[in-house]
């Protein structure tokens, strides 16, 4: 299994407040790389990630996924390619009351004739590979647990996992530790990190610690009032790069 | 220029008062008090009456606590015989005894004479011959005693009667009496039944139109045009009207309409369960997640099964929960409407209260608090498990 390549050409959003939260970026993202995206909050980083694969319709630019051009996809289209895109959330996104396995499996319904969902049937090979990838995240003892029974970092390991099904070629992730102690955001990005070394998936994830950027980045990219102001490597924001991303007054915070 | 002309004294800083002074509260104290002696008046409150007149509740309150539940009835043994009249062949016998009747002949015309031999009863006890007709109404057609041996015998003419299929009954009083339910009792449990029932009716019509609707009357589904957002308003509008008609002018309302009885019930409880149950969901909806929307549409599912995975299971539980309570709320408003003609328990209640049985009535009051408290006790019971 192989990553995605990502290419932006002149994206831009404009909301119908007027509001424009990306302003012509232009972007290419190489297959296996682990990109962050760092920005204040209100930079358009989430925008940029619903883009990618439609959750929000860019108001103009094009979006490609392995020459696939996503802006042009007729609905049924779009729905193959968001097959192969998992998605990660701050707020992990699932499905609260429905068990830890259902929220797994959640992740291949794009694959699956949507007539079994009447019944939440799924073939015993899925439901194989659903314990499979909650056993990779660790938590395969919480198979049939609610899902909102679950500690925080335990929700986003079950993101991870339902992201999984997916088989993704592309993993975009917003914030997926933003609402996670210091020691469980360390653990999910290594999740995260493991799927892109062993397995070449691309990532895009957005972060607000720098700290956490530079160690689990292999190409920063830092988004401020809708536009791209920084992008190469996590090494080189230095001081002077750190106050043109995050503003005169702002003081790096590490995390450990 | 004249030092010694006055230099404006500096101006005391405004302090914010908190609330305002001590004047605006003793007014609004003024205000109150006035409200109070006005509501005191009009609601003609006689402390005197209350204390000193309560021995004419007294009875009354007397007889709430020994409702009519039991009641002796006679011991009696039956047996019957079936007739036929114009060339019919006799029925089968329909009750089994210890006594026997036989009728000859079994088949005879309007008018004939024929022969009733009862025997097998206790000795020496009065005794009653019963013509029981096709339809089941009863008529005494002979009296008399049972001989030492038990046995009674006598003619009888054929009744004029509609039918051809008829039962001649030997009834003998024994001595002494049996306790049994009293007959207030069974028309009460099956009134119960009927109350749950019809309670059970209108809230399951009210979901069936509540839901759909609910769907119309959810702001975060319909403000995406200025069409879908007036009929937002109007279902709104609709719900908030209908539910400020109270059941009991609804029950009276459908009462005229399809008679008084259970169905008016369902009708009056159904239509203002629409509008509460439907403002309900529709405030549950309004309030779903969009996180798991958008997760599942991101992994590519399609409209349906977004609905199902995503949507579904935020609105199922809850659903069930508010049907449940309105079916509680239902089943304690079926009691009442039931004063308007809408059937159940308050139907019987008020007949016995209007002709002043207070232990009958104390029956139908006691069976309200049971059905009342069953059904508050299973609704939470089932809102833990499903919530």
């Amino acid at each position: 299994m192989g990553g995605a390549a990502v290419r932006l050409e002149h994206l831009s959003k404009v909301y119908p407040d007027g509001t424009r939260a990306l302003n012509d970026i232009t972007l290419s993202v190489k297959p296996g790389e682990f990109l962050v995206i760092i920005g204040l909050s209100g930079s358009g980083k989430s925008t940029l990630m619903r883009c990618i694969n439609r959750l929000i319709e860019p108001s103009s630019g094009k979006v490609f996924i392995d020459d696939v051009d996503v802006t042009a996809l007729s609905p049924e289209g779009l729905r193959q390619i968001r097959r192969q895109i998992g998605m990660i959330f701050q707020q992990f996104n699932l499905v609260k009351r429905a068990s830890v396995l259902t929220n797994v499996l959640s992740g291949r319904l794009g694959y699956v004739p949507p007539v079994w969902s009447l019944t939440n049937y799924f073939p015993r090979d899925l439901r194989l590979q659903a314990l499979g990838h909650l056993t990779t995240v660790g938590i395969p003892e919480k198979t049939h647990t609610r899902a909102d029974q679950l500690s925080g970092g335990q929700q986003q390991r079950v993101g991870i996992a339902r992201a999984l099904m997916q088989d993704p070629k592309l993993i975009l992730a917003d914030e997926p530790v933003a609402s996670l102690d210091p020691a469980t955001s360390h653990s999910v990005l290594r999740y995260v990190e493991d799927l892109n070394r062993r397995d070449g998936i691309t990532v895009m994830c957005s972060l607000h610690f720098l700290s956490l950027a530079r160690r689990y980045g292999t190409r920063v990219v830092a988004l401020k009032g809708g536009e791209i102001v920084f992008d190469g490597l996590p090494k080189e924001i230095d001081e002077a790069r750190f106050k043109g991303i995050y503003g005169d007054e702002a003081i790096e915070v590490e995390i450990a | 220029m004249d030092p010694s002309a006055t230099t404006p004294l500096p101006r005391a800083p405004d302090i914010p008062k908190p609330g305002g002074g001590a004047l605006r509260v003793l007014a609004w104290l003024a205000a109150l008090t006035l409200i109070y002696v006005y509501g005191w008046k009009v609601t003609q409150i006689n402390l005197v009456e209350l204390a000193t007149k309560w021995s004419l509740a007294k009875p009354l309150l007397y007889d709430l606590i020994r409702p009519d539940l039991i009641q002796r009835y006679p011991r009696l043994q039956r047996a019957d015989a079936g007739i036929g009249l114009d060339g019919t062949p006799s029925p089968p016998p329909e009750i089994r005894g210890e006594g026997r009747i036989t009728v000859t002949p079994q088949t005879a015309r309007q008018g004939d004479r024929v022969t009733v031999i009862a025997e097998g009863f206790a000795p020496s006890r009065p005794i009653e011959i019963i013509w029981r007709d096709q339809a089941g109404s009863t008529a005494t057609v002979a009296k008399g005693t049972t001989d030492a041996s038990g046995r009674f015998g006598t003619t009888i003419a054929v009744p004029n009667v509609i039918g051809t299929a008829h039962h001649v009954v030997a009834q003998v009083t024994l001595e002494g009496t049996t306790l049994g339910p009293s007959n207030t009792l069974r028309l009460t449990l099956f009134r119960m039944v009927e109350t749950i029932f019809l309670a059970l009716m209108g809230t399951t019509m009210a979901v069936i139109f509540a839901v759909p609707l609910s769907f119309l009357g959810a702001k975060n589904l319909m403000s995406r045009s200025a069409v879908s957002l007036w009929i937002y308003y109007a279902i709104r509008t609709i719900f908030n009207i209908a539910r400020s008609i109270e059941p009991l002018i609804m029950a009276t309302v459908f009462a005229v309409w399809v008679g008084i009885g259970p169905f008016a019930g369902v009708l009056a409880l159904g239509v203002h369960s629409i509008a509460s149950l439907g403002k309900l969901y529709s405030e549950q909806i309004e309030s779903i997640d969009p996180g798991p929307i958008e997760a599942i549409t991101a992994t590519g599912a399609s409209m349906l099964q977004i609905v199902r995975y995503a949507v579904v299971p935020q609105i199922v539980p809850p659903f069930i929960a508010f049907t449940i309570y309105r079916w509680d709320i239902n089943v304690r408003l079926s009691t009442v409407i039931g004063f308007v003609g809408g059937g159940g328990l308050g139907f019987l209640l008020i007949q016995y209260i209007n002709l002043l049985q207070w232990r009958q009535a104390a029956t139908a009051v006691w069976a309200i608090t049971a059905v009342v408290a069953a059904m508050d006790y299973l609704s939470s019971a089932v809102r833990e498990r499903v919530v």
